[in-house]
C-alpha cells in the first residue's frame, strides 16, 4: 500500500437548511484513505453517510473543508471538473443498481467507456473482461429486467469499474438484496479491489459486510468514530 | 349479516384533502383552467350556432326574393249573363279583395304572423306589340294591398276608368273587342312612344286585336313598394322575360278598369293571385318547420288547377327554401359539431396527461397514506371529491362565461369534459395507492412472467380493437348516412342520437391512426438505438435509450398526435371553406367584375366593353348575351335554362387565365354543328333534362325556330342549375345576332373600369360578392369555429406536450443523474433529454397534418361543405402546407424549449438530493 493516502478529507461541514431548521449532516469531517484498501462507513439513518459520500464524490459541496482524491481538490472543481473525475477517477454504485432498462449488460457496463470516448474495440475486450469478473460473461446480452438483483447489482459494479477509477464510491449496494445476495455482491467488491487495485468506500448497515472491510469508520450524527477492523490501515482519522 | 349492511361509508380524512390541494394547487388550477376553457367554447358555439341559424334562415329567405312568396290562385266566378252574353261585374275589384281576405284567413296564425300583409295581383295574358319589328310584349296589370294598390302620382291624363259608365252591362262572346283603360310608366311610355288617350296596338296569342287605351302616365310614389316588384314591367320595360331578345311591358288597370279586363279577353285569361312574401326579420330557426309543414298543408289542400270552381290554390316554394335553410343550418351544425368532437377528445387527453401528472406528484403521499392503513374507499372518495368539485366549478365558470358572451349556452358537450376531470385523477391515485400495499414482485416462473404479459398484450389489444372498430364502424356510418338529420315529422333539427357516431368519426379516425403510431414508434426508436450503438456518439445512445425507455407510454403520443392532426384538420376546413368561397364568387360573377347592362343600353354594350378595355388594369373584357329563363324546347318539355350567346374564343380565354374552372368543351361550339341547320350548343342541368345529344330549338317571334344541337357539357356557370351556351357567331349565322347585355371583366383595374362605365347597368364586383359570402351567418361561423379549434387544439397540443415532459421529468433526470455520476457533462444532459422528448414530438409533427389532410380527404364530402361555400359539387380539400409547418415548428420549439427550461429549473437541484430523491 502506499503511504500516499488516495483520498484525504479535511474539516468537512455540511448543513442543510429545511425551512427554520438547520441540519448538520456534517460537522467537521476528516479522515484519509489509502489507496487499494475497502473501507465501510457505517452509521445509523441520517448520520451522515450519504451525505459524506456524495461530498466526496463531488455530487455535492461540502459548506468548509477539502476533499482530495488522488491529489485533486474536488471542492475546488467546478461541473465540467467534476464531470472529468467523475469519468476518470471515481465511480459510483448505488444501492437501486441505477441501469438502463434498455440496454443489455454489455452495454451498460460499455455506457462510461462511450463517454470516455474509448475505441469500439478497446471497449468491448474491456467489457467482456469486466463482466467475467463479476461472473455474468453469460448474460452479457441480457437485459437488467431478466437478470436478479443480484445480477443487477453486479453489472453495476462492472459498469463502475468499467472506466478504471482510482475511487469506487459504493452507497449501500446491497440495500436492495437479500442476505446472502448481498454478501457476495460485498465478497465481489472486496475481490475488485484486490484485483484492480481500486480503492473503494462503501457504506453498509450489515456487520457481515464491515468483516470484509479493510477498515470501519462509523459516522454519528455528523462526527466521524472510527474502529478499525479487518486488515489494518495506516491511515488515521482526524478527530477535528 | 349481509356484508353490504356492515360496510361503512368511505370517510374522507379533510385535513389530507386540503393539504393535497395546497400543495398541487398550481396542477389543479391548471386542470381548472382547461375545463372552464373547452367549457367555455363547448357550451358557446352551440348557442351561437343558434343565433347563427336564425340569422342564417332570414337571409335564405331573403336571398330567395320571390320563391319563397305563397301564392294563392282562384277561379273568378262565371260572368254569364242572363241572355247568353258576359256580363260585367262592377264589383270585380271588391271581389278581390274578398279572395285576398280569404286567402289570409286560410293560412292560420303562424305563417299570417311570418307572411307580410298581401298584395293581390291579377295579370292578363301575354299580348304581342304589334307595331315595329322588334319582338315585344305587353300584359295588363291590377295591384291590389290591404288599402290600395301602391300609389302613383298621375303625371298626364289620368288614372284608368271604366269603358263604359254603366254598372251593369251584358256583351256578346263575339263581340268586338272590349275596350279597356290603362296607365303607362313613363319609361314603359317613352319606350313605347305613346301618351295618354293613344291605343296601344296589341294582339293576343291567336292574332286577335285587342282594345287597350292608355288613360294616362303615372310615376312611382314610391318605387320600392314590394307591390311592384311583383310586376316590375309597371315601373319600367323588362328584357327577357317573353323570351331571347323580348321586351316586356305593362298597363296599370285600377279598380274602376279591372271589370273592362275581364271582359276584353277570354272567361279564363285574366288571372289573379295573391301574393304573401315572408316577412324575414320576424322568421326563426324555432319555426321554420312548422311554417314548412303549413305550407306543405296548404298545397296538400288545394283545390285542383282543373276543377272548375273557386277554391283556393296555394303554390309556394317557401317550404323549400326553409327546408334548404334547415339543410344548411344542420350541415353547419354537424361540421361544428365534428370541429366539437375533435376538441373534447383532444382535451380529455389532455386531462388524462394532467391526472397522470397529478397522480405522479402524490405517489409519495398516497403511498404512504395507503401504507399507513388508510382504506382505498377512503383514498378514493377524497380524490374524486376534489376532483369533482374542481370540474364542476371549472365548468360552471367556463359555461357562466359562455352565457354572458351569448343566452342560451348547452351544457351537453361539457359532460365528456367534466367526467375526465372528476375521473381521471381519482382512477389513477386509487390504482397508485392500491399498488402501495399489494406485492408486485414478478414471479419467479417464467410461464407465469409470460402469461402476465400476455394478459397485459390482450387487454390493449383489445382497447385497440375496439377503437379501430368504433373509427371503421364512424366511416361506414358517415359515407353511408351522412351527417345531417333524417327529416322526420318530430325533426327538431337538434343533433340526434344517431350523429354521435359519424360525428365522430374524424376524432376516432385520429385515434386509430394515434393507435398504429403508437404500435410503430417503439420499433422506431429501437431501431434508431440499434443503430446509434453502432455508432461513437455516446449522446445519441443515451438519447435513444431514453427514448426507447420511453416510447410506449400511450398518453403523449395519443395527446399529441390527435391535437396536431386536429388541429390540421380544423385548418383544412377553414382553408377549404375559405377557398371555395373565392372559388364561389368568382363562379357568380364571372370575373373581378360584371356589367348587367340595362335594356336601354344594350345597344352601346359593344361600344361600352371597348371604353372598358381600354381603361388602365383591365387586362380581359368579354361580352355575352345572357338570358336568364330562356324558353328552349326540347322534343316534349319546355325548359327555362340560362342562355349564354358568347364569343367562345374569348370566353376560353377568360377560363383559362381566371380560377374559373377550364371548359375544353367550348372548342366543339365554334366548330359545325351535326347537322346543316343545327347550331352547337353545350349543356348543363341538374335534373338531366339537358344532355349531350339532345336536340333543342329556340324559338323567335315571327321566324322559324333555330335548332341547336347539345354537343357537350357546359362549365358550372354563376350558380345556375341549367345552363346552355351557344357560340354568337354560330347565332348570329343561324339568323340570330346577339344583342350583348353582359360584360365580364378582369384585371386589377377592372372595379374601377366598370364603375365608371357611364350607362345604365348593374354593377356586380367578385370582391363584394365574396364579402357578403364571408359575413353570412352561417358561414361566418362555422369559419371562425374552424379557426378558434385549430388554435385551441395547438394550445392544448402544446399543454399535453408540457404536461408530458413534466409527468417524466422526474425519471428523466434521475436517468440524467445518474449518466451524471458516469461523467456526462451538464449540458450533454440536455442532449440526452432532448433524444428523449423528442421522437413522440417528431412523430406528432409529421404524422399529425398527414392525418388530418388524410382525414379531410375521406370526409370533407359527408361534411357538405358547399351548402356553406355556394359551390356546385363538393369543393376538393384544400391543404395548407404552410399552416401544417407552423403547427410543426410550434409543436418542435415547444420540445426545444422545454429541454433548457426544464434544465434551468433542474439546476438548483443538487446531483445528491436527485439521486437520494430517487430512492
Amino acid at each position: 500500500m502506499s503511504s500516499e493516502p488516495l483520498l484525504r478529507v479535511r474539516g468537512v461541514h455540511r448543513r442543510f437548511r429545511t425551512g427554520p431548521t438547520v441540519v448538520h449532516a456534517l460537522r467537521g469531517v476528516s479522515f484519509d484513505v489509502a489507496a487499494g484498501s475497502m473501507v465501510a462507513l457505517v452509521g445509523r439513518s441520517g448520520s451522515g453517510k450519504t451525505t459524506l459520500l456524495n461530498t466526496i464524490g463531488g455530487l455535492d459541496r461540502p459548506d468548509a473543508g477539502t476533499v482530495h482524491v488522488d491529489g485533486t481538490d474536488v471542492t475546488s472543481l467546478d461541473e465540467d471538473g467534476l464531470s472529468r473525475l467523475r469519468r476518470e477517477k471515481v465511480s459510483y454504485v448505488f444501492r437501486n443498481f441505477g441501469l438502463i432498462p434498455v440496454l443489455s449488460a454489455a452495454e451498460n457496463v460499455a455506457a462510461p467507456l462511450r463517454l470516455a470516448r474509448v475505441t469500439p474495440a478497446e471497449r468491448e475486450r474491456r467489457v467482456e473482461l469486466l463482466l467475467e469478473l463479476v461472473g455474468l460473461a453469460d448474460h452479457a446480452r441480457q437485459r437488467p429486467a431478466e437478470l436478479s438483483g443480484g445480477q443487477q447489482q453486479r453489472v453495476a459494479i462492472a459498469r463502475a469499474l468499467a472506466a478504471s477509477p482510482r475511487l469506487l464510491i459504493a452507497d449501500e449496494p446491497t440495500g436492495q438484496l437479500d442476505a446472502e445476495t448481498g454478501l457476495s455482491v460485498m465478497a465481489l467488491l472486496r475481490g475488485v479491489v484486490e484485483s484492480e487495485g481500486v480503492t473503494a468506500l462503501v457504506s453498509t448497515h450489515d456487520p457481515v459486510m464491515m468483516a470484509l472491510a479493510d477498515r470501519v469508520i462509523r459516522i454519528h450524527d455528523g462526527h466521524l468514530d472510527e474502529e478499525a477492523t479487518g486488515q489494518p490501515d495506516e491511515s488515521v482519522p482526524d478527530a477535528g | 349479516m349481509n356484508r353490504w349492511l356492515t360496510r361503512r361509508w368511505p370517510a374522507p380524512h379533510w385535513p389530507s384533502v386540503r393539504g393535497r390541494g395546497r400543495t398541487d394547487a398550481g396542477a389543479l388550477l391548471l386542470t381548472a383552467a382547461v375545463i372552464a376553457a373547452v367549457a367555455l367554447l363547448a357550451g358557446a358555439v352551440p348557442a351561437l350556432l343558434r343565433a347563427a341559424a336564425d340569422n342564417a334562415v332570414q337571409d335564405t329567405v331573403r336571398r330567395a326574393g320571390h320563391d319563397s312568396n305563397v301564392l294563392v290562385h282562384a277561379n273568378w266566378e262565371r260572368d254569364d249573363g242572363p241572355t247568353g252574353g258576359r256580363f260585367r261585374i262592377s264589383r270585380l275589384a271588391e271581389d278581390v279583395d274578398d279572395f285576398r281576405a280569404r286567402a289570409t284567413y286560410t293560412l292560420g296564425p303562424d305563417l299570417d304572423a311570418a307572411l307580410l300583409p298581401p298584395i293581390a295581383v291579377v295579370h292578363g295574358p301575354i299580348l304581342n306589340v304589334t307595331d315595329g319589328n322588334l319582338p315585344r310584349t305587353f300584359q295588363l296589370t291590377y295591384l291590389a294591398g290591404d288599402l290600395e294598390g301602391p300609389a302613383v302620382t298621375w303625371i298626364a291624363g289620368s288614372a284608368p276608368g271604366p269603358a263604359v259608365p254603366e254598372q251593369s252591362i251584358e256583351i256578346p262572346y263575339d263581340g268586338p273587342p272590349w275596350p279597356v283603360q290603362v296607365g303607362l310608366s313613363e319609361a314603359d311610355a317613352a319606350a313605347l312612344n305613346l301618351g295618354p288617350g293613344d291605343r296601344i296596338p296589341v294582339q293576343d296569342g291567336q292574332g286577335r286585336d285587342k282594345d287597350v287605351r292608355i288613360s294616362g302616365i303615372y310615376r312611382p310614389a314610391d318605387s320600392a313598394d314590394p307591390a311592384w316588384r311583383l310586376a316590375p314591367a309597371l315601373l319600367r320595360p323588362v328584357p327577357g322575360a317573353d323570351g331571347v331578345g323580348t321586351t316586356r311591358f305593362a298597363g296599370l288597370l285600377s279598380r274602376e278598369s279591372l271589370p273592362d279586363a275581364r271582359l276584353a279577353f277570354d272567361e279564363d285569361q285574366l288571372r289573379r293571385t295573391v301574393h304573401f312574401a315572408p316577412e324575414p326579420d320576424v322568421l326563426t330557426w324555432d319555426a321554420t318547420a312548422t311554417l314548412a309543414g303549413q305550407v306543405v298543408k296548404l298545397k296538400a289542400a288545394s283545390g285542383s288547377s282543373g276543377v272548375r270552381d273557386q277554391s283556393l290554390k296555394w303554390e309556394s316554394q317557401l317550404d323549400t327554401v326553409l327546408r334548404d335553410a334547415r339543410t344548411q343550418i344542420s350541415a353547419a351544425s354537424a361540421q361544428a359539431a365534428v370541429l366539437l368532437a375533435g376538441v373534447l377528445t383532444t382535451t380529455v387527453l389532455v386531462l388524462l396527461l394532467a391526472a397522470d401528472l397529478l397522480v405522479r406528484r402524490r405517489t409519495p403521499a398516497l403511498s404512504a397514506a395507503r401504507q399507513r392503513g388508510a382504506a382505498l374507499p377512503d383514498l378514493g372518495a377524497e380524490l374524486i371529491i376534489e376532483s369533482t368539485v374542481l370540474s364542476l366549478s371549472a365548468a360552471a365558470v367556463g359555461l357562466a362565461l359562455a352565457r354572458a358572451a351569448v343566452p342560451g349556452v348547452s351544457w351537453t358537450w361539457t359532460v365528456p369534459v367534466v367526467l375526465a376531470g372528476a375521473v381521471a385523477g381519482p382512477a389513477f391515485g386509487t390504482l397508485v395507492a392500491a399498488r402501495a400495499s399489494r406485492d408486485r414482485r414478478q414471479p419467479a416462473n417464467p410461464a407465469a412472467r409470460r402469461w402476465i404479459l400476455a394478459t397485459g398484450q390482450l387487454r390493449r389489444a383489445a382497447v385497440e380493437a375496439a377503437v379501430l372498430i368504433a373509427a371503421v364502424a364512424a366511416f361506414v356510418t358517415l359515407h353511408r348516412r351522412g351527417l345531417l338529420p333524417v327529416a322526420s315529422a318530430g325533426d327538431t333539427g337538434e343533433l340526434t342520437g344517431d350523429l354521435v357516431l359519424p360525428i365522430s368519426a374524424v376524432a376516432l379516425g385520429v385515434l386509430a391512426g394515434a393507435l398504429v403510431v403508437l404500435r410503430l414508434l417503439p420499433a422506431g426508436v429501437r431501431f434508431a438505438l440499434r443503430q446509434s450503438l453502432r455508432s461513437r456518439r455516446p449522446l445519441a445512445v443515451f438519447g435513444a435509450a431514453r427514448a426507447a425507455t420511453t416510447a410506449g407510454r400511450a398518453l403523449p403520443l395519443l395527446a399529441l398526435v390527435s391535437a396536431t392532426a386536429l388541429a390540421s384538420f380544423a385548418l383544412v376546413v377553414g382553408t377549404t371553406v375559405a377557398r371555395g368561397l373565392v372559388d364561389g364568387a368568382w363562379n357568380t360573377v364571372g370575373a373581378d367584375a360584371r356589367l348587367d347592362v340595362s335594356v336601354d343600353a344594350e345597344a352601346a354594350t359593344p361600344a361600352l366593353a371597348e371604353r372598358i378595355a381600354a381603361a388602365p388594369g383591365v387586362e380581359q373584357v368579354v361580352v355575352a348575351q345572357v338570358t336568364d329563363s330562356a324558353r328552349i324546347f326540347t322534343e316534349s318539355t319546355l325548359l327555362t335554362p340560362r342562355l349564354v350567346v358568347v364569343d367562345t374564343a374569348a370566353f376560353q380565354r377568360l377560363l383559362a387565365t381566371t380560377p374559373l374552372p377550364d371548359a375544353p368543351a367550348l372548342a366543339q361550339i365554334t366548330a359545325p354543328g351535326p347537322g346543316p341547320v343545327d347550331v352547337p350548343a353545350l349543356v348543363r342541368s341538374s335534373d338531366g333534362d339537358l344532355r349531350t345529344g339532345t336536340r333543342l330549338q329556340l324559338p323567335r317571334d315571327g321566324a322559324p325556330a333555330i335548332r341547336l344541337a347539345a354537343v357537350g357539357t357546359a362549365p358550372s356557370f354563376g350558380g345556375a342549375s341549367d345552363v346552355v351556351i351557344v357560340d354568337a357567331a354560330a347565332l348570329a349565322d343561324a339568323g340570330l345576332p346577339a344583342v350583348p347585355n353582359t360584360v365580364w371583366v378582369t384585371g386589377p383595374g377592372a372595379a374601377r373600369a366598370v364603375s365608371n362605365s357611364g350607362v345604365a347597368a348593374d354593377v356586380v364586383l367578385r370582391a363584394d360578392v365574396l364579402r357578403a359570402q364571408r359575413v353570412a351567418p352561417l358561414t361566418a361561423g362555422v369559419l371562425r369555429l374552424a379557426w378558434t379549434a385549430a388554435a385551441v387544439l395547438l394550445a392544448l397540443g402544446l399543454l399535453g406536450l408540457t404536461l408530458a415532459a413534466a409527468a417524466s421529468a422526474s425519471e428523466r433526470w434521475q436517468t440524467l443523474t445518474r449518466l451524471r455520476t458516469l461523467g456526462l457533462r451538464p449540458r450533454d444532459a440536455r442532449w440526452v433529454a432532448a433524444g428523449e422528448l423528442l421522437p413522440p414530438v417528431v412523430v406528432a409533427a409529421v404524422c399529425g397534418p398527414l392525418f388530418g389532410a388524410l382525414l379531410a380527404h375521406l370526409t370533407l364530402g359527408p361534411l357538405e361543405l358547399r351548402l356553406l361555400t355556394g359551390q356546385a359539387t363538393d369543393p376538393a380539400a384544400a391543404l395548407p402546407w404552410w399552416l401544417f409547418g407552423l403547427v410543426s415548428v410550434a409543436l418542435l420549439a415547444a420540445a426545444a424549449a422545454v429541454v433548457p427550461v426544464e434544465s434551468a429549473l433542474r439546476r438548483r437541484d443538487r446531483l445528491s438530493e436527485v439521486l437520494r430523491a430517487g430512492g
